[in-house]
């Protein structure tokens, strides 16, 4: 479950980056955040994320008050949260098996149940074979697959992705958004900034759209 | 404690990984850490070598008590019978030379003579000369000595005839504590060079950091692989220094053969003893894992 309460962010004394936001997104809902660029969707993901704090109100995550998490808890929250940034963030000196395997080994898993997980995680989105393979090798949809399988390998309960199919053509971006329906089937919640209308139509059970900074009309939205 | 141990194995791993991907900044300052190291190991290797020889040189220290001129007949008998009964323990020999036997001696010393002929009476007081075993801390337990024996009755003056064994005590002494400075400024050089090194690391590390904390790794798991970094870094760097120190003394050791028969004696310069050598290697350990700490509590805010 994630709930905002009167959320405010700004950056020093800037402008709100996002005014007084509301919205709840129960558990196992499959919710797109839209917008135009700036408007403030990657934002709303980070605070998801615990990426960043809020300025005002109050993010609830997983029934965690974010706002009163300390900094030793942060990461666990970040365990049950998987993020798929619009930079995939890929380590390119280390081949695709071994960066789906680093949020196994920050959890402490044996290595062989490790690289077995993360086989599969692989094996998931698409890119069995190219375990070996640097993420340098790999083209633009196969390193966003990529992330998501680092994001998905540790069975996080929610999931948030920033624009994951920009700059991908339509069939890796269906391939890729199928992947999302097929972690949504298995009650992982997700929630994806994107702008892309045809895709939100296809997929969306539920649409938030946000501009300048506030929810311009949402569809399902508690405001 | 499985998943804790292997998280500290994947830490270590980490941390050869890394010394290993840029093989020559890590030899290279490995290398610099171990020469600085081996600076006050080669001093600790003379001074431990020199003590013992120092001390076989100070063979006879001697106390002489001088009695008053007018002191009665049989005063320096009386005090040699007390300091035999009151310092057996730290006296070696006692004997009395009376003032006839000085002057006799003197007399037989042609510097000595002729100024000893116009005197019209002995001016040579009668006495005692105390010989001190030999141990450690013999400059302190002779200054004691001697402060007690002044206020024994009719005693004029007591002389510290062995003050060298002072002097050079006092050169030990101050070769002591110019190696402690040396080994606390090569502890700064460890400390400036790990951190340093984990700096650069950490820099370069930034996007693998920002990843793991993006996939829930706690800041201990961020910051483990450095301060392995920097204990594996001491630790080696010990362990250089050993071997060069080892190294540099042979030659050391040659030129002293020579010197030391002139003398009729045999030394040679040899490491400090293995307990030490260990205490040192685990020190770098512990103050290259120090300094990696500082440093990456200060390097990977971001």
């Amino acid at each position: 479950m994630i709930e905002f309460q009167h959320v405010f962010k700004s950056y020093g004394r800037g402008r709100n980056i996002l005014a007084d936001i509301n919205f709840r997104v129960e558990a196992g809902e499959f919710v797109f955040v839209s917008g135009p660029s700036g408007a403030g969707k990657s934002t709303l993901l980070k605070l998801i994320g615990g990426l960043e704090p809020s300025s005002r109100g109050s993010v609830q995550v997983n029934n965690q008050r974010l706002e009163k998490m300390t900094a030793r808890a942060r990461p666990y929250l970040r365990r049950a949260v998987g993020v798929i940034l619009q930079d995939t963030h890929l380590l390119f000196d280390r081949t695709a098996l071994a960066n789906v395997m680093l949020p196994l080994a920050v959890t402490g898993n044996p290595t062989a149940t490790a690289s077995a997980r993360a086989r599969a995680a692989l094996e998931k989105v698409g890119l069995s074979g190219k375990e070996d393979l640097s993420p340098i090798e790999l083209s633009g949809g196969e390193q966003q697959r990529l992330a998501i399988a680092r994001a998905i390998v540790n069975r996080p309960a929610i999931l948030i992705a920033d624009e994951p199919t920009a700059n991908l053509d339509h069939d890796t971006a269906t391939r890729i958004m199928n992947v999302f329906r097929d972690f949504n089937r298995v009650g992982v919640t997700l929630l994806i900034a994107s702008h892309d209308q045809e895709l939100m139509a296809r997929y969306a059970t539920r649409t938030l759209r946000i501009d300048n900074g506030k929810f311009a009309d949402s569809k399902g939205a508690q405001v | 404690m499985n998943s804790w141990l292997r998280q500290h194995r994947y830490a270590l791993a980490v941390t050869l990984r890394r010394l290993a991907g840029q093989p020559f900044s890590s030899l290279s300052n490995l290398l610099v850490m171990g020469l600085a190291l081996a600076l006050p190991l080669l001093g600790s290797a003379i001074l431990i070598s020199v003590q013992p020889v120092a001390r076989e040189l100070s063979v006879t220290p001697e106390l002489t008590v001088y009695m008053r001129v007018d002191a009665a007949p049989g005063a320096a008998e009386r005090v040699a019978a007390q300091i035999r009964a009151e310092h057996a323990q730290q006296i070696e020999d006692v004997r009395v030379i009376k003032r006839e036997e000085a002057l006799a001696a003197l007399r037989n010393n042609p510097a000595w003579s002729a100024s000893l002929a116009v005197l019209p009476d002995n001016p040579l007081p009668d006495a005692v000369v105390a010989t001190l075993r030999t141990g450690d801390d013999l400059a302190t337990r002779a200054d004691t000595l001697a402060a007690t024996w002044r206020k024994l009755d009719q005693v004029d003056v007591v002389q510290l005839d062995s003050a060298w064994v002072q002097r050079l005590e006092a050169l030990l002494r101050f070769a002591r504590i110019g190696l402690l400075f040396l080994a606390a400024c090569v502890a700064v050089v460890v400390l400036a060079t790990v951190f340093n090194t984990v700096r650069m690391q950490a820099l370069s590390q930034r996007e693998e950091i920002a990843v793991a904390r993006l996939v829930g790794a706690t800041e201990s798991f961020v910051r483990r692989p450095f301060l392995y970094l920097g204990a594996v870094s001491g630790a080696v760097a010990g362990l250089v220094a050993i071997a060069l120190a080892s190294i540099l003394l042979q030659p050391l050791n040659s030129a002293l053969v020579g010197l030391a028969r002139s003398y009729g004696a045999t030394f040679t310069l040899h490491m400090p003893p293995a307990s030490l050598l260990i205490l040192a290697v685990v020190g770098a350990a512990a103050l290259g894992a120090l300094s990696a700490r500082w440093s990456v509590t200060r390097n990977t805010r971001f």
